[in-house]
């Protein structure tokens, strides 16, 4: 045996790049960040000019401002919208899919397609599709015999319109994931079910979706914590909360304070609340979604 | 064995090459201190500006200015710049983009990383301050002692000083007025006649009654993205030239009161339904098309778009030989609608901008005689009339404007600015940054009454008073 896999020197040194990259460009901002959070800051690129009085103020503001609420429920709403609407969709579609003879590569193909598109081309087209006059939707409805011009970005409906090309996008991604995961599993088993009986809706129930629980798991892991991470698309498409910021998620409400409103420092505050929600949220879905050893 | 253990060697030696390779600066270095043997020949003050540099060899420059997207002088500022890099064999590497506030934090971003441009076309109000407080931009001054003849042809008095010192660092090239657009064929639909030198606020709201009764939007702004332009006049209703520069302390001492007031008559605007339904959740460049499709009535904005409304009629927004000269001419401009004291041909205008030469190019050899140069061209006599046009310029001998070469958008805005009886600066540009936000974003929640408007101005006044 060699002593190349025994001797940890070796090991160590292919680490440590890594961790060093981490160390300078991931935990070293964060702490500088959380310091930031404390301080008053005008500009990026400074430490301030001298603490916050009290110092804690950012995160007293961080409790009492009603936009961060506001961006808290739109993030769960986001979050949902994952589960039911990206995992969900995509698992009924990979179902469907998985039932037919022919066509399983074109259907990945053109599911997942989405995906390589940048997300902020994806808002510049749906911006075209939900513009109020002349969009796309609008003269649909025109077409249909509907006299008056809906407001697809106005306060009722701007959630509804910011939400839907996300799961649009990712859609295709958890597609792939759970149709691979289905190609696993032993055809074997469906043609023993087959010759006792069971019907394609009974094999689906009893036979494929208990074998996916685990990448089920693993793709509302990714769903929740990417959903959380969601960012350019509502940004292309609801620039500063538009309208009334009501459209704000933490991620777009951190990055507004901070490039547009010019509070770097509470910028680096919802920056810091963005972390935690995330380190809490991942350790609650791994939890709730535990990957079962029996399968 | 001896073979795994070369090859973990190799694959090591392979990472930290690539590590090295990635952070090292050297090849970037290299051709900016090149040049430096030769920093004798740089300050050629005598030399024309287009080949001060010729000898010390070809010089990369960056310029970061605002002549992007939809300003009518981007195209003549892409011609200018090849112009000077023909002329002296210089490159500029070039991060234009729009002016918006995204922008203005980028640039005050970049100086503080110190990864700011070589040469800088900027606001010369308070958004410039604390790059100037800095030390990051040279001023005009230490510029002639080595350069004399620089910004030579410029009108010393027409040339702004920062707010933050008092000395002068910005050279100017075009003014800028901002004014309100009108849509004639609307007006016409709606039986209104074009407004004039003396049209007032009570006029102007009959006749946004009569747009909005003939099933048009009377004005086409977003509120919720671009309220800056409303914000200005709106408050400037309430004073004269002489007092519109005011900051208020408090929103209720008189200046704050004045601009109270300015913010409810949007809010007034808003509740009698004269912006577009969706102004609250539209893009400005939504509202924009709404004005050019002959769907709203009035624009108010800056002379920057008069290119934008004469692209619109073009069918090759970049070749002016494809103008619909019909629909060109349902375009007009007009005077703010005057109310109180402040007369209606009293307009907010100027020249807030101007050319920087960061301390940064120069204190580089290379790059200082460079990056005058690239100044002295771009505001030398015969490139700043091409990107004045029907604004105005600090020029000593500003060349008399041949009308011949206009549009019909230009010659009326000519006509519109020789009868300007006072032209006054904004006062956002210097209630800056982060001080607009609770009126410029808080704009919406004002107009719905989600937020006084006074106590809207308190928290922008505590955030300047903070500064």
């Amino acid at each position: 045996m060699s002593n190349i896999y025994r001797n940890k020197k070796y090991v160590l040194l292919f680490l440590l790049p890594a961790f060093l990259f981490l160390v300078v460009y991931l935990y070293y901002p964060f702490l500088v960040n959380i310091y930031g959070s404390f301080r008053q800051i005008k500009n990026l690129g400074t430490y301030g000019t001298k603490w916050n009085e009290p110092f804690y103020d950012n995160y007293v503001k961080l409790v009492t401002d009603p936009v961060v609420w506001t961006s808290l429920k739109n993030t769960v709403l986001m979050i949902l919208a994952t589960i039911v609407g990206q995992v969900g969709i995509a698992l009924l579609l990979s179902l469907l899919v998985d039932n037919i003879e022919r066509g399983t590569q074109f259907f990945r193909t053109v599911y997942f397609f989405p995906i390589v598109i940048s997300a902020t081309a994806l808002g510049l087209l749906f911006n075209l599709i939900f513009l109020y006059d002349k969009g796309m939707l609008n003269q649909f409805l025109e077409l249909l015999g509907k006299t008056t011009l809906t407001d697809w970005k106005g306060e009722k409906l701007a959630i509804f319109t910011m939400m839907l090309p996300v799961v649009w996008q990712y859609v295709g991604f958890y597609f792939v994931i759970l149709e691979t995961g289905l190609n696993n599993i032993s055809q074997e088993l469906y043609e023993s079910a087959a010759i006792d009986g069971a019907t394609r809706f009974q094999r689906v129930i009893y036979i494929s979706i208990p074998l996916l629980r685990n990448v089920i798991c693993t793709c509302l892991t990714l769903g929740v914590t990417g959903a959380l991470k969601v960012f350019d698309l509502p940004w292309t498409m609801f620039p500063k909360g538009m309208p009334l910021k009501e459209t704000f998620l933490t991620g777009t409400y951190m990055y507004y304070q901070t490039m547009e409103a010019k509070n770097v420092d509470y910028g680096a505050t919802l920056a810091v609340l963005i972390v935690v929600l995330g380190v809490v949220l991942s350790r609650l879905t791994r939890r709730v979604f535990k990957e079962s050893e029996d399968f | 064995m001896k073979m795994k253990k070369l090859t973990a060697v190799l694959m090591a030696a392979t990472m930290g090459l690539t590590i090295y390779g990635c952070g090292s600066a050297a090849p970037a270095e290299a051709p900016a201190e090149a040049p430096a043997a030769t920093e004798s020949e740089a300050p050629a003050a005598e030399a024309p500006a287009a080949e001060t540099t010729e000898a010390a060899g070809p010089v990369e420059i960056t310029v970061t200015t605002t002549f992007a997207g939809e300003d009518s002088n981007a195209q003549n500022y892409k011609d200018a710049v090849a112009g000077w890099e023909a002329a002296t064999g210089n490159t500029v590497s070039d991060t234009s983009a729009t002016s918006d506030e995204t922008f203005k934090t980028r640039i005050i971003t970049d100086f503080e990383t110190g990864s700011e441009p070589d040469v800088l076309f900027f606001f010369n109000g308070a958004d410039a301050n604390d790059f100037v407080n800095a030390g990051k931009v040279v001023s005009i001054d230490d510029i002639r002692a080595e350069f004399p003849e620089y910004a030579s042809n410029m009108n010393d008095d027409l040339i702004a000083a920062s707010p933050a010192d008092g000395v002068k660092y910005a050279v100017p090239v075009n003014g800028y007025w901002e004014a309100m657009f009108v849509n004639t064929k609307v007006l016409e639909d709606a039986g209104v006649a074009m407004p004039g030198a003396d049209y007032t606020w009570d006029q102007f709201l009959a006749d946004c009654q009569k747009i909005k009764d003939a099933g048009y939007a009377p004005i086409a702004a977003a509120l919720g993205n671009i309220p800056h332009y409303w914000w200005e006049f709106a408050i400037y209703n309430q004073q004269t030239p002489a007092d519109h520069l005011n900051i208020p302390g408090a929103a209720d001492d008189a200046t704050g009161s004045q601009w109270v007031a300015g913010l409810e008559d949007i809010k007034a605007l808003y509740e009698a339904g004269f912006f577009p339904d969706n102004t609250l959740s539209a893009t400005d460049d939504e509202t924009f098309a709404m004005f050019t499709d002959d769907k709203a009535a009035f624009l108010l904005d800056g002379s920057w778009k008069v290119g934008g409304i004469v692209g619109s009629c073009q069918s090759d927004p970049d070749d002016p030989s494809t103008i619909d000269a019909d629909k060109l001419s349902h375009f007009d401009v007009t005077y703010f609608p005057g109310k109180g004291n402040r007369k209606t041909t009293d307009l907010v205008g100027g020249l807030s901008m101007g050319y920087y030469i960061t301390t940064k190019a120069w204190e580089d050899p290379a790059k200082k005689a460079a990056a005058v140069s690239f100044v002295e061209y771009m505001t030398s006599d015969e490139v700043v009339p091409l990107f004045a046009q029907h604004t105005a310029s600090a020029l000593k001998n500003a060349p008399k404007v041949d009308e011949s070469q206009f549009n019909a958008l230009q010659v009326k805005a000519m006509d519109m600015m020789s009868g300007v009886t006072s032209l006054t600066g904004a006062v956002q540009d210097l209630f800056n940054g982060d001080c607009r936000v609770s009126t410029f974003d808080g704009m919406p929640d004002i107009v719905v009454g989600n937020v006084s408007a006074a106590d809207a101005v308190q928290e922008g006044i505590d955030v300047y008073n903070a500064q």
